[in-house]
């Protein structure tokens, strides 16, 4: 049957508290990772997809967050998508190539043929059997996931050009300055074990350039501690291996988004939930005000939440665990966290509430929706209490704030 | 003699100092602000004192253990589970107050600090016999507070009135209180205010009495009163001709600098600044009317005034930090960057100049 067969091993980079600072105030107290998108956490996505990839075997997590909240998240979802995910905590952080590296001796155990590499803040529909034909087929030693983007947006994201025929990467740049090109990296990838040893000898250059000399005896022992503490992929290794037939491009036209801010979340909830609807509908919420509350567009409501059935729920709308809402509330464009409450005929819009939040009779939390401006998302941090006939517009309140006045373009520390 | 302190919950109105350190653990004046009213209670013979809170961090169990030892003093908590207003944590607390022996308790508000003169508290309480004893201050503007109308010569308080519209009076509460164990006869265990419900009532009864606090008071619960209770906190100091505060060529006024802070050449401290343990000063570094917390490293030719710098933060090269510039725990601001009141959240780097007044997430 199937003998040595190739395996393949996935490694989702899943980062730390310290470079949390964007995800403000949502990453207060709850790891990024961990967010709920569509209902389910953020890492839940990629490691879904991951199920899809033939001979998979076995998903790593690599982060600096503290092994306790992921190891019930871990062991948890382990179980239900019944696949071996492992969490491998970093001391600190080492770049995503660095931390590749820090843990090759794990992540070669099974001897893969092929490693996949996913960024935990992407949304994306992840197209992994599909890009892991086309590796096979071009033959390098890594493929990037690339999309299209608009020019005027490219310069946010690694651009890179390739070859149109061959899909050879041609030329990588991080963040340009002027445009190169509106393909852009999507921070999914694909490698052969040869990405190692290309890690070491990029290292080794800048060894040479740094003019240590040590013997050769000393380089083999020590070739761990060798690496400079931080190897970023993209800059370090990738760029300069460009355009020497070694790394290819497969190009997604589905959906694609980074999360960097709270308010990006909405929309990649909103892009998960359209994917529910087409792969798995039974997921999403149904209702038309008789028994259960009336539902416009995709919406998901967890099991354990209590929606009254006079209230109008969606579209793009998640409610999580233990969440209740009191007749008359109308909810559009927002996710609402565990253990919320919504008292009656509230109106939420372009929101997110927090944890244990409480939101007031008539009381209006709301922003006008644009999800590159700053406050263009309203977001209550955790234990936020909202008043009766309170209006929160385009505003961001921290954790156990209660608020009793009207604000509107403010930040509530 | 025992004492409560009331600390109450996430001290959010001193964000982003607060979101690294729970508030009675900011430091004030190079102390922690709660270690000011222990050492005052422990030094008038206080020998238990219990910590109303709402919410139990784990650094603060630490501290308590470790002041407990130091300072010889019991300390304990009483954790409210919902919130029971200014004078339900005193009910909370019976167990812990009242021993039998029939001796008045102390009560203090966690945000003040002032000179804490309880020893003539305790006398001013015995002399006139009543129930509860409430410390008041005078201030400029009583209608921003609530406004405590006595009678002058024997201090029997006669009402509270909130926030009054008319001048009734120029004295409020300093949140300072000596209250006999009876007084817990009129204090039930709900939300309750002391202000509203408990003092009106003894004050009816005519055993309510005010002292008028000698010396400074401040309610330190916010950045701004937190700076200019520096101001006053320091000057009680030098009319005290504290050793404490620092003396040189580069320093103007008041000044409180650590044993184990290190400042360079060319600098003019002060002022009305306190620079913590572990801090580095480097050269030409002009400092006013600040508090520079542990560990902070602030750069050759920097100027910073009216602020507050966080924990472990550095401010480089020519930077200028002014008009109520916040800096949380774990802040880096570039060499020659200005600040004009941001107020920056923990584990951030300022690259770009703020030039008025905002919030960095």
């Amino acid at each position: 049957m199937e003998s040595s067969e190739e395996k393949v091993v996935a490694v989702i980079i899943v980062g730390g508290p310290a470079e949390g600072t964007r995800f403000r105030p949502l990453s207060f107290n709850t790891p990024k990772p961990l967010f709920p998108l569509a209902g389910h956490p953020m890492v839940h996505h990629p490691i879904s997809a991951c199920k899809k990839i033939p001979n998979l075997a076995q998903i790593f997590l690599i982060g600096f967050y503290e092994g306790r909240e992921f190891a019930l998240y871990v062991s948890s979802i382990s179980n239900e998508l019944k696949v071996p995910v492992r969490y491998l905590k970093e001391d600190k952080p080492h770049g995503s190539a660095g931390s590749l590296y820090y843990f090759r001796d794990q992540i070669m155990e099974d001897s893969p043929s092929h490693i996949f590499l996913l960024n935990c803040d992407v949304c994306c529909n992840f197209p992994l059997p599909n890009m892991l034909d086309s590796h096979k087929r071009y033959g390098g030693m890594g493929t990037l996931l690339v999309i299209k983007v608009s020019p005027e947006s490219a310069n946010q994201f690694g651009e890179l050009v390739a070859d149109p025929i061959t899909k050879e990467l041609l030329h990588y740049t991080e963040k340009p300055e002027t445009f190169v090109s509106d393909l852009i990296n999507c921070g999914v990838y694909i490698f052969t074990p040869k990405i190692f040893s290309a890690i070491e000898d990029v290292s080794m250059h800048w060894e040479d350039r740094a003019n240590v000399r040590v013997s050769n005896f000393a380089l083999q022992m020590a070739t761990r501690s060798l690496l400079p503490d931080f190897v970023r992929l993209d800059q370090d290794i990738l760029s300069p291996l460009a355009g020497k037939k070694q790394l290819y491009t497969y190009e997604t036209m589905d959906f694609w988004e980074q999360m960097k801010t709270p308010g990006i979340s909405i929309k990649c909830s909103a892009l998960y939930l359209a994917q529910f609807r087409v792969a798995s509908p039974h997921l999403l919420a149904k209702g038309d005000g008789t028994k259960n509350a009336t539902v416009v567009g995709d919406v998901y409501i967890h099991p354990s939440a209590k929606v009254h059935p006079t209230a109008k729920i969606g579209p793009n709308v998640s409610i999580s665990a233990n969440v209740r809402v009191a007749p008359g509330v109308r909810l559009i464009n927002c996710i609402i966290l565990d253990d919320v409450e919504i008292d009656e005929n509230a109106v939420i819009m372009h929101a997110i509430v927090g944890w244990k939040s409480s939101i007031g009779k008539w009381s209006r939390v709301q922003a006008d929706g644009d999800y590159n401006k700053k406050l263009g998302i309203t977001i209550l941090g955790e234990a936020v209490s909202v008043e009766d006939e309170v209006v929160v517009i385009n505003s961001i309140v921290l954790p156990n704030k209660s608020l009793n006045v009207s604000v509107q373009e403010e930040i509530i520390l | 003699m025992k004492a409560l302190i009331l600390v109450g919950g996430f001290g959010t109105r001193l964000r982003p100092l607060t979101l690294s350190v729970p508030k009675p653990l900011v430091e004030f004046a190079n102390k922690p602000m709660i270690l000011h009213q222990i050492e005052a209670l422990k030094a008038i013979g206080v020998t238990e004192v219990v910590l109303a809170i709402n919410y139990q961090p784990e650094e603060m169990l630490n501290f308590l253990k470790e002041f407990e030892a130091k300072l010889g003093i019991k300390i304990t908590c009483s954790q409210e589970t919902e919130p029971l207003g200014t004078a339900g944590p005193i009910a909370l607390a019976r167990d812990k107050l009242i021993d039998g022996s029939g001796e008045p308790f102390f009560v203090l508000n966690s945000d003040v600090i002032s000179e804490y003169p309880l020893k003539e508290m305790v006398e001013f309480h015995k002399s006139h016999g009543g129930e509860a004893s409430i410390m008041v201050t005078k201030v400029d503007e009583p209608s921003k507070y609530g406004v405590v109308v006595m009678e002058e010569s024997t201090g029997q308080v006669e009402r509270f009135v909130e926030k009054p519209k008319l001048f009734v009076g120029n004295k409020i509460n300093a949140g300072i209180y000596l209250l006999n164990p009876s007084v817990l006869h009129h204090i039930e265990l709900r939300p309750t205010s002391i202000e509203k419900e408990v003092f009106p009532n003894i004050a009816a009864q005519k055993k309510l009495y005010a002292m008028v606090l000698p010396g400074f008071w401040m309610d330190i619960g916010q950045p701004k009163d937190y700076i200019t209770g520096l101001r006053l906190y320091l000057d009680s100091l030098r009319k005290k001709s504290s050793p404490k505060l620092a003396s040189g060529s580069h320093i103007i006024g008041n000044v409180l600098v650590d044993e184990s802070a290190k400042i360079g050449e060319g600098c003019l401290i002060g002022p009305d600044v306190a620079i913590g343990p572990g801090c580095v000063v480097e050269s030409g570094v002009r400092l006013s009317r600040c508090t520079i917390m542990r560990g902070v490293r602030i750069k050759n030719h920097a100027c910073i005034s009216s602020s507050i710098i966080g924990w472990h933060s550095t401010v480089g090269q020519w930077a200028r930090v002014e008009n109520m510039t916040i800096l949380g725990e774990d802040v880096h601001v570039r060499d020659e960057i200005y600040s004009n009141g941001g107020v920056v959240l923990p584990h951030k780097e300022i690259k770009s100049s703020i030039l008025k007044p905002e919030i960095v997430m």
